[in-house]
């Protein structure tokens, strides 16, 4: 049983269909990237997955139930949705200890949670007077109070600084890999996740476009070979005669797909032309991911 | 069960509005209870407020906490809306998918909060109206006159108007059209079908006038005796509201989405 399933998912608001036929699953132990565009309808999945939003039709399942039916869903999922869902009056502890009476969770766990997330020094200050980064923070320690398995997190490197997400790409490896605990955390900003996640579901206008592991989809159209010459159109015949795909992307540089950079050389060499460049090109998944959801 | 309402009871004491709202409360119920207290036995056009040394002054006097009603109410909106206005209904029901649970917890720590604010204001009055009576010479037996039964009137009228706020709150969603719409509830709409006698006959199926037969406040205000509700129905008529504005919470925050 996977820790998070979702099949073939649907929901409208009014005319917008938000979310159209998705599913995907996520597995124990692994960090997954749920990327999209802003408004592809990824906040609205992880709503129908915690119970906040009805679905039209479809399941959004959790450890093989729906959010609504769990027991003790604090022990079981930790999820963070906005960082802007605080009190501003009420201090970082209040807070916790509040989630902490509902969940039947000990006040302890409230400072627990501050100081795995770093917060420790701001438990007693009004959240009001908190950074986007810390606001951050206090929603991803709300999230850890059950010691929960399945972590479910909604554009939490938004307002992180850059120690910030590298930080939060190491707590949410260790979460997975060392913990074992199944990791779903989407991000419009590719970047920020590109270097956290093990496997990748991308959405766009509410479809899923793409799955696959980061290998998988990293991979994709990687074998092109940059080739920059001075006399680089006097190439182009041997090359296309040689089997390759020539791509003319400026004056003296050449994308060639179908050819290993020896086979370039060589023909370079024949035709007594001066290469200036020539390297195996690896698109990385920022590519895709464009390609995927803009439908180039 | 009790750990929600312990979560709710933290949510209000956690934030600076409650203890805001007891002060105004006791301020504006002391106002009261001055004017009360300065005109006792004075002719006003031919209508006269009893002397300050009788029986009849002191259940008047007592019966001022009755207008802590909108306070707890404002409380009980607030309890609601800031939910909405702040998000943190998001949090709350991550921690309790189950939302009548919620909306359960949150009548019963807005009992709980009214009665306190009852409890308040009652012995406010105490410290007041004892020795204004017995300053002026008169003798106040708690027991013999009807202030226990006054005292009953407003812990329930401030218990069940906390509930009517969060029912008002979760219909409306928006803390200011919350509050705006308990203020003119309490202060305009109640007191026009309460106040005059012509209106008594829609007014005492209102929840003022419902609190009013409770408490069995029959004062000839100069535009004559109001004809209340028995006391019982009263009492029965206030329970009902409570249930209705339960209901309506419930209704209306059960399957929204929350987006």
């Amino acid at each position: 049983m996977a820790a998070i399933e979702i099949r073939n998912l649907v929901k409208s608001f009014g005319p917008v269909k938000a979310v159209d036929g998705v599913s995907f699953s996520v597995e124990a132990g692994s960090v997954t990237g749920y990327l999209g565009p802003n408004g592809a309808g990824k906040t609205t999945t992880l709503r129908c997955l915690l119970g906040l939003v009805t679905p039209d039709s479809g399941e959004a399942l959790v450890n093989g139930e729906r959010y609504v039916a769990l027991s003790d869903p604090a022990a079981e999922v930790g999820a963070v949705l906005e960082a802007t869902s605080f009190h501003p009056g009420r201090t970082a502890r209040n807070h916790l200890r509040i989630l902490c009476t509902a969940a039947g969770l000990p006040d302890t766990r409230a400072d627990e949670a501050l100081e795995q997330v770093g917060l420790a020094d701001a438990a007693g200050k009004r959240v009001g007077g908190f950074s986007l980064g810390m606001r951050q923070r206090l929603a991803l320690a709300s999230a850890l109070l059950g010691r929960p398995r399945v972590y479910i997190l909604d554009e939490p490197a938004n307002g992180l600084d850059p120690a910030g997400i590298e930080w939060l790409r190491g707590f949410l490896r260790h979460l997975a890999h060392d913990q074992g605990a199944a990791v779903l955390v989407s991000s419009h900003v590719l970047a920020e996740v590109e270097r956290t996640v093990d496997d990748v579901v991308i959405i766009a206008k509410g479809h899923l476009v793409r799955q696959g592991s980061l290998a998988e989809l990293t991979s994709d159209g990687a074998d092109a070979v940059r080739v920059r010459a001075a006399q680089a159109a006097d190439l182009v015949p041997a090359l296309e005669a040689a089997g390759g795909a020539v791509e003319r992307v400026e004056d003296g540089l050449l994308r060639v797909r179908g050819l290993d950079p020896e086979a370039v050389g060589r023909i370079a060499l024949e035709r007594r032309v001066a290469l200036t460049e020539v390297a195996q090109e690896r698109s990385g998944l920022h590519k895709v991911f464009l390609d995927l959801t803009e439908g180039r | 069960m009790s750990g929600l309402v312990r979560a709710e009871l933290r949510k209000l004491f956690t934030t600076r509005l409650w203890w805001i709202m007891l002060l105004v409360m006791l301020v504006l119920v002391g106002v009261g209870l001055g004017f009360l207290i300065a005109f006792a036995g004075v002719d006003q056009n031919g209508a006269a407020l009893p002397a300050r040394d009788t029986a009849e002054w002191a259940e008047i006097a007592w019966s001022s906490g009755s207008s802590g009603g909108i306070f707890v109410m404002i409380l009980g909106v607030v309890m609601m809306t800031s939910e909405y206005r702040y998000q943190t209904i998001t949090g709350t029901f991550l921690a309790t998918p189950r939302r009548s649970l919620v909306i359960v917890a949150k009548v019963v720590a807005g009992l709980l909060v009214g009665a306190l604010f009852a409890l308040a204001v009652l012995v406010f009055q105490a410290v007041t109206v004892i020795p204004a009576v017995t300053l002026s010479g008169g003798e106040l037996s708690l027991s013999a006159s009807r202030i226990p039964q006054i005292s009953l009137g407003i812990l329930v009228t401030l218990a069940l108007y906390a509930v009517f706020g969060i029912g008002l709150g979760a219909l409306v969603r928006n803390q200011i059209a919350g509050i705006v719409a308990a203020v003119v509830w309490a202060y305009v709409i109640e007191n026009i079908f309460t106040g005059i006698p012509a209106l008594h006959s829609v007014g005492k199926w209102l929840p003022g006038g419902a609190a009013q037969a409770l408490m069995s406040i029959d004062v000839d205000t100069g535009l004559g005796r109001p004809e209340w509700l028995p006391a019982w129905a009263g009492a029965a008529v206030l329970v009902g509201y409570g249930l209705l504005f339960a209901a309506v919470a419930t209704a209306t925050t059960v399957r929204r989405d929350i987006t």
